[in-house]
This record gives C-alpha cells, structure tokens and sequence, in this order.
C-alpha cells in the first residue's frame, strides 16, 4: 500500500504497475513501520475507511502542535505581541507557493472550508442589503452541494432577498462531457427568465456523491454565461488533486488543509482573487483588525489556539518524507483507492459510480441491490451498523434515480447505494478486505436496510 | 452558587471531596509558565493549569482516535454537559439559553450581526441607536463599525469618568448620556455595556445600569462580561440583560479558548444566528454553536475538570475570587505607596484586576508611549504588565497618565509585584522617560 509495500502484500507482485514494486529502500524515505508510528493513535481494530470527513493528524505533527500551544500558553503576551502574526504570514507564503497564487494577500487562513463559505455569502448578503445587488438576482448552487453551503445559502442569499438557482449534476457518471453538459443546461435554464446570476458555487471535489469535478472548464462556462464571481469550494482538495488557483480561474477558492493535508483540526486556506471586490470581504468575527485585509483579520479573531494554523512548515517537511512528496502521496493515495474500489465492486457485482479519471483518492463504489439501501436515512444506518458490528468507517450514500431516469443495476435490481472509501498512507488492503467480507456476510445473512431501521 | 461549595458539589455529584491542591501542587500546575517571568498579566490571555491542559488532550485524542465515532456520539453530549455547569454557574433559567462560542469577540459578532438583520428587515429604521461605553473593547467598536453603523444605525458613545472614585459617578454619567442620546426621540435599540471594562479597569454596576436602561426604553441590553466569569459573581437572571457573554480562558482556567454567550428566553433570541452557517443552521443558537464545522471543540469540553480543579481550592470558585481580590487590592496599595502614586478605582470597584497610577515624571505622553513602556518593561525587567495611557485633563498638575492594570491570579507570588514595584523605582532613579523608547 505504500513505499516499501513488497513482501507483505501480494497484490503489488501480482499487479504488474512498476509504481507498486518495492524499490530500492530510500533511507530517506519514510519507511512502512514509521507511518504506523505515525499513525499509533488511530483506533486498533477500526478499518478506517474515510479519511475524507475528518482527515487524518500524524504523531509528529501533533507533537508539533503541542509546542505551539505550549509556546503560547508560556508567555502568551510575548507569543501575541512577537511572534504569531509572523508564524501565520509563513503558513501563508506556503500556501500561496503550493497553489500557485500571485500574492500572499490573496491567501487568508480559515478555520475550516465552512468558514470560508459564510465570509463569501456575507459579502452576498450585504450587497443585497446595500443595493448592490436587486432582490431576485441569483446565487448558482450545485443539487450535492455540501449542506452546510447550502445552509449558508439560505441564511445570506435567501433571506436577504436572492434566489437560488439549483443546478443538478449527473451521478452515477461516465465522463467530465456529462458534468460540463449537464451544467452548461442548468445554468441556461437557470438564467431563462433574464436573472442576473451574482455568484456561482461550484465544488471541485463533491462531497456525496465524491467525484472531481472539472472546476476549470465550469468556472470558463461560468465566465461565458456572464456569471459575476464563481467560488470554487474545494475543501477535500489540497492532497487529492492537483490546485493551482491561477488555472482554474476562480474569484475565491477554499480548500480545508486538515482533510488531506495532515493538518490538525482544524484549517482551512480562502484564496481570494486580487479585484476591486476583494477588499470588501471580512471575516464575520470581527476584531480590532477590522478594515487591514480579510488576511489580517482572519489572523486575529480574538484569542485563540492558531496552532493548527502554524504546523503547516512541519507539515510540508512531513509530507517531504514520502517519495515524490504531496504529489507522490496523492498519486499513490488514488492509483490505491481505484484498485480498491474495483476489488469491491467485482465482489460485490456493482460498479464504481465514475471512472478512475474521475476519483481523486476517494472512490464510490456501487453497493449490492439486494441491501435496498433506499433513503438517506437508510445510509446512515448502515453505517452506523458497520461500524458498529463491523467496526468499519465508510459513510454511504443513497442516490435514487430521478424520474426518468434508469439508473444503474446490478444482477438483483437497481444500485441506489454507494460506499465512499477513503485511501490515506495509514491505509491497508486489509482495511479494504474487512469491507468487501462484511457487505458479503450482510447479504448471505439476508440483511436488508429495512431490518436496520430503528423503530 | 452551589457548585462553588466543595460540600455542595459532594452531595449533588455523589463524587468524593476533591483532594485540597498545596502550594507545591499549584506550582506544578503553572509549571509550564514561563519561570523568568512576573506575570501580572492574567486579564489579558488567562491562563490554564496543567491538569486541564492534559484533560484538553484526552479529548482531542479521543477525536483523532476515531473521529466519526466522536462526532456521532461524543462531542454534543459532552457540549451539554459544558452547557449545564455553565447554566448553574451563571444562575441561567433553562439550558437553551446558554450558548458555547470561541471567545466573548464572537458573542459581539453574533449579538451585533442579529441587529444588523434587523436594519436590514425595516425592523430597526436608519438612525436608531446603538449605545457603548466610550471605554468599550477595540473588537467590540469594529464589530460596532461593521454591523450596526454600516446597516444605518448611530452609535452613542458613553464617556466614563476615569480615575473613578465611586460606583455613582459611572451611574450618573450612564444616566446622562442616555438621556441625551435619547434627547431628539432618537430610538435606542441596543445598549452595550461592559460588566468589567478591558481599559481601563474597573467593575460597572451593570445592574443598575440595566435597569436604567429598561426605564428608558432601550430595546436589548447585551452586557459584555468578557472577563467577568471567575472574576465577579454573575447571576444573568438578577442582572436582567438580554445578552451576556464571558470569556471562560480568562479567569475560569478553560485552555484557549472558549466563552459563553447567555441569550434570555425570548422571540428575540430564537433569531441569532452564529454567523458560520452550518447545517444545524436554524436549530437555535446552542445547536449552530455546537457544530460550526470540523473544529477542535476541546476547550468547551473541560468544564466538569475545571469545576474539580476549583474545588479543589479553600472555598471553591468564590474562595478564589476573594483571594485575588484581596491580593491585588494589597498589592496595588503596596505599588502606590511606594511609587507615591494613587489607585484608579476604588477598591470596591477592582475585582482581581487593579488600575496602579504610575509615576508621572516616566513621561507616558499617549498610547504609543504605553505600549513602548510594557514592552520595555518585558524585555528589559521581564515584567509582563499592561499600561493604560490616560489623557490629562487641562489644569491638572503633575497628572498621572500611566496606569498599569495589574492582575492575581492563584500562580502569582508577591515577588512578581516587588519586581514591578523595584523596575519602575529604577526607571524613576535612572530619569528614564518614554521619549527615551526607540520608536
């Protein structure tokens, strides 16, 4: 599963992909018994399977973490008035350099993706209360979108008087032509009645259903149909897919660093395009910073622990550790997740829900008909039942096929039940292997959601 | 306040007594400050022991040990339970009023953000009032700045006397200002007042003042307590606001950081909103609070360590408090009479913070100077202590214009306060003034 995989796994000889050869051992190379190490802390005995809600915090980086916090908690005054505005703009520079931004002051640090959205939709709200905007004028929003986005929507959009224009994405999906056909439709229906379209929010990873989206190609469909300014929420995107903000052209890009990134809980990087807007946007938790540059203020929000904010040097050293660095660790991390998916989906007799092209290091993997996973409810009693007698972590997700449409089936009927797995360094086939046996025994036990439904 | 009362906090929890801490124990729990240091400062960071500290840590293991399980069957129950010691603690009616955000900051965002909402839905009309005191906290004025003065509103500020010799001056000052700001049938629809002021230093009767309030007609009254909680008693029922909010890093050794925000039972209070929106968006305050994404939510988590922590001390939370008012009082007597300066506020006015007059011949001339001063003081005389520049009245003779805020906390020793007390003597001996400061 990773560096040194040779031996151990006999799926790596068998394959026949260079890549998964052992090669020669770097010693300066993080080694297999190092990233369990690393990884210690993590429950024994939980196949981990979704590093895509939560992320993942190596041993390392927390100690490092530690002497932060401890660093402020020694002398705070000394902490506040020397040495943390410096530490942030740091951690900045590093992001703008990994993303490709222009400017340093184009890269603000957030708490979490969810943060990022409320500062983008108060800046909505409030060109709608001063008139900048009229009332009906539109906000594009994808049918998947994340719910706290569309949350968001309603409490910065809807409620100050915006509409909502609802674009529905294909899934299962066969190729980026269908994503791009599908939203360039959406959004033309969306503007039939002459809207003025203010803001469009596109992800470029989804959440449920996982898929990457070609967030270039919409954001230029955008920018074609007269769209004012597109925000790109990426939160599952840095150490997934390749970023670089400057290609794909947004007015703001937000990407959670604590999801793929080996970031604490929890941090998150707002881009934000340099225009005459920009300066406009503001942190909602405002403090005496108010008016220096959302950047600024984001950096000083009232006292807080920032120290998942500051690891982000050590981090960057850590992910060094690997061969080939973060881009060797995203390839790996998605050549893995795509094997693995198409090992459970021939077990199970499904399919993956896009193609390998388009899973970042996550992969919906078709769940049997036959479990009749049919409401979201159902899903998330399946998980829990995973995890619970199985002691698996995998969120599942139930997409039933809109009318008129056929949907996909297997052998026993149609597949509205997909598991999203999550590949990360600390992954084992093992994890993979505990998945594939616990679907099989639910069915050969005759299981169906329907049992698992509490009264 | 039962839960103050170690015999109390027996009999409710069924617990044995906490264990008495010792002076070498409390030195272990501060051990980690840093030693070189006269830290006379714990009103600005706080501070936070070592047993919560490591209580802090098991939490935010038991997250990165199986975050799923954490967040599905942990963390809102745990939240809660933070909640209720608060509720107790603050003698709030019912649980769904209390609130757990990151700092007293964020309370001011939420509070202010709601009345913006309400210039925005013609509720409030442009020119309706907000009121603050003219001494309120910098973030509190932006925040002031960027949701009511840009939704229209007009912002009353209430110049406080300081130096302050009695509670009636501050009532009487309160009074006229609201009068005259309500002088051309100009509506007030927010007043904010602070219970303890940042800088200067000095407990508000706020009871008073919210009662005033109500005779006036204002509509809301949103009492920032940020650094009240450990520090004075707090009872939201008796002091009839609408809104109270107070750090819990401050003076209630949680780790940074975490604060409460108390919203009274109205139609009102279903309305705020936390202004990260997530999808527990329109379950109330508490339940947006609760989850406003991944976050380390383990400072709101140590509340049941922290009220174990306090017990463990003669007289519980209230114990402590009279400890630290009574050394600070001592202490800032002690520093006036040997720097022949005087306090700035009453004795009774002083929870565990104090306003010492500094020698006027140091030469603070404005705020720039006090800054220099307290950094001077850090790097040279390793004495961490906030100085409040105050402007001299015309006719004054030999005004004092430095005033430096000192606190006690249950780490501090009277030595901290000798090596104040010695630094500024050799400032004075040495003819140092602050135009001596680099820039």
């Amino acid at each position: 599963m990773d560096l040194s995989a040779g031996p151990e796994d006999p799926r790596a000889a068998t394959n026949g992909d260079d890549s998964h050869v052992s090669k020669k051992l770097k010693l300066s190379f993080i080694t297999e018994s190092e990233i369990r190490e690393e990884f210690a802390h993590h429950q024994p005995g939980i196949a981990r399977i979704n590093n895509g809600s939560f992320g993942s915090c190596p041993a390392s980086i927390i100690a490092a973490q530690k002497r932060w916090q401890l660093r402020f908690l020694r002398q705070p005054d000394d902490f506040f008035f020397n040495h943390l505005q410096r530490q942030i703009l740091h951690s900045r520079t590093i992001i703008k350099d990994l993303v490709n931004a222009d400017h340093v002051d184009e890269v603000s640090i957030v708490d979490n993706a969810t943060t990022a959205a409320a500062i983008v939709l108060q800046h909505v709200g409030w060109a709608f209360a001063e008139g900048r905007f009229q009332k009906g004028d539109a906000v594009v929003m994808l049918h998947c979108a994340f719910q706290a986005v569309k949350k968001s929507i309603e409490a910065y959009v809807t409620r100050a008087g915006g509409s909502v224009i609802v674009v529905h994405l294909p899934f299962p999906v066969n190729s980026n032509d269908e994503i791009i056909a599908e939203f360039r439709k959406g959004l033309a229906r969306g503007r039939a009645n002459g809207k003025k379209v203010r803001l469009a929010i596109i992800d470029h990873i989804t959440s449920m259903p996982c898929v990457v989206i070609p967030a270039r190609e919409l954001v230029k469909i955008c920018r074609e149909e007269g769209v004012e300014r597109v925000f790109v929420d990426a939160a599952h995107a840095i150490g997934n897919v390749h970023v670089d903000v400057k290609e794909i052209g947004a007015d703001f890009y937000v990407s959670n660093l604590h999801k793929w990134f080996f970031c604490p809980p929890s941090v998150a990087f707002l881009y934000c395009r340099k225009s005459p807007v920009s300066p406009d946007l503001h942190h909602p938790v405002v403090s005496h910073e108010y008016g220096n540059g959302l950047a600024i203020e984001s950096a000083w929000i009232g006292t807080r622990d920032y120290s998942s904010q500051l690891v982000i040097p050590e981090v960057l050293e850590f992910t060094s550790r690997f061969e080939g660095g973060l881009e060797g660790i995203r390839n790996r991390n998605h050549e893995k997740v795509v094997e693995m998916g198409q090992m459970l989906a021939k077990a199970w007799g499904t399919s993956l829900g896009s193609p390998p092209e388009m899973c970042p290091s996550m992969a919906m993997v078709g769940l049997p008909s036959r479990l009749r996973v049919l409401c979201d409810d159902d899903a998330l009693n399946l998980r829990s039942h995973l995890r619970d007698k199985f002691g698996l972590e995998v969120p599942i997700h139930c997409q039933v096929p809109r009318d008129g449409e056929l949907g996909v089936m297997d052998g026993d009927g149609c597949v509205t039940g997909y598991a999203r797995i999550s590949h990360q360094v600390y992954n084992t086939l093992d994890d993979y292997v505990r998945l594939r046996d616990a679907i099989t025994q639910l069915l050969q036990d005759g299981v169906t959601c329907e049992m698992l439904r509490r009264v | 306040m039962a839960t103050s009362d170690p015999s109390h906090g027996a009999a409710t929890t069924g617990k044995p007594k906490p264990k008495p801490i010792t002076p070498s124990d409390l030195r272990a729990e501060f051990s980690h400050h840093d030693p070189t240091i006269a830290r006379i400062n714990n009103g600005s960071f706080g501070c936070c022991p070592a047993t919560i500290i490591a209580a802090q840590q098991r939490h935010q293991l038991l997250f990165l040990r199986q975050p799923d399980y954490y967040y599905f069957h942990t963390l809102k129950p745990s939240i809660l339970q933070s909640r209720r010691l608060i509720q107790t603690l603050i003698n709030a009616d019912h649980v769904d009023e209390v609130s757990i955000v990151d700092n007293a900051t964020t309370a001011a965002a939420i509070v202010l953000q709601h009345t913006t909402w309400s210039f925005f839905s013609s509720n409030f009309q442009p020119g309706d009032a907000a009121l603050i005191l003219h001494y309120a906290y910098g973030a509190v004025k932006k925040s002031v700045q960027a949701y009511i003065s840009r939704a229209g509103g007009h912002v009353i500020e209430v110049h406080l006397p300081f130096p302050v010799k009695s509670r009636s001056e501050i009532v009487f000052e309160f009074q006229k200002a609201l009068k005259l700001g309500k002088s051309n049938g100009r509506k007030i629809r927010l007043a904010v007042i602070d219970h303890i002021t940042s800088m200067p230093c000095v407990i508000i009767p706020v009871k008073e003042l919210v009662k005033m309030c109500r005779d006036e007609g204002v509509d809301r009254i949103f009492i920032d307590g940020a650094h009240a909680i450990g520090n004075v008693e707090i009872d939201a029922r008796d002091i009839g606001a609408d809104f109270y909010t107070s750090n819990l890093h401050k003076w209630l050794f949680c780790p940074p950081s975490a604060a409460f925000l108390y919203c009274k039972m109205s139609d009102e209070s279903s309305d705020l909103h936390h202004p990260v929106v997530s999808h527990e968006y329109g379950n109330g305050l508490a339940m947006e609070s609760a989850w406003i994404g991944t976050r380390d939510y383990s400072p709101q988590l140590v509340l049941p360590e922290v009220m174990e922590f306090v017990n463990r001390f003669e007289g519980g939370l209230k114990g402590i408090m009279k400890r630290n008012h009574e050394m600070v009082v001592e202490m800032a007597k002690m520093l006036v009479e040997a720097w022949g300066t005087e306090l700035g506020a009453p004795p009774e006015m002083c929870a565990s913070l104090a306003m010492v007059g500094m020698p006027s011949c140091l030469g603070i001339r404005c705020e720039l100077d006090a800054l220099k001063l307290r950094k001077h003081l850090r790097e040279c005389f390793k004495v961490e202590v906030p100085i409040y520049y105050r402007a001299p009245v015309e006719g004054e003779v030999d005004p004092i214009t430095g005033y430096a805020r000192i606190s006690h906390q249950v780490y501090n020793v009277v030595e901290d306060y000798y090596r104040l007390r010695d630094a500024v003597k050799k400032l004075v001996e040495t003819g140092f003034t602050c135009d001596l400061l680099s820039k």
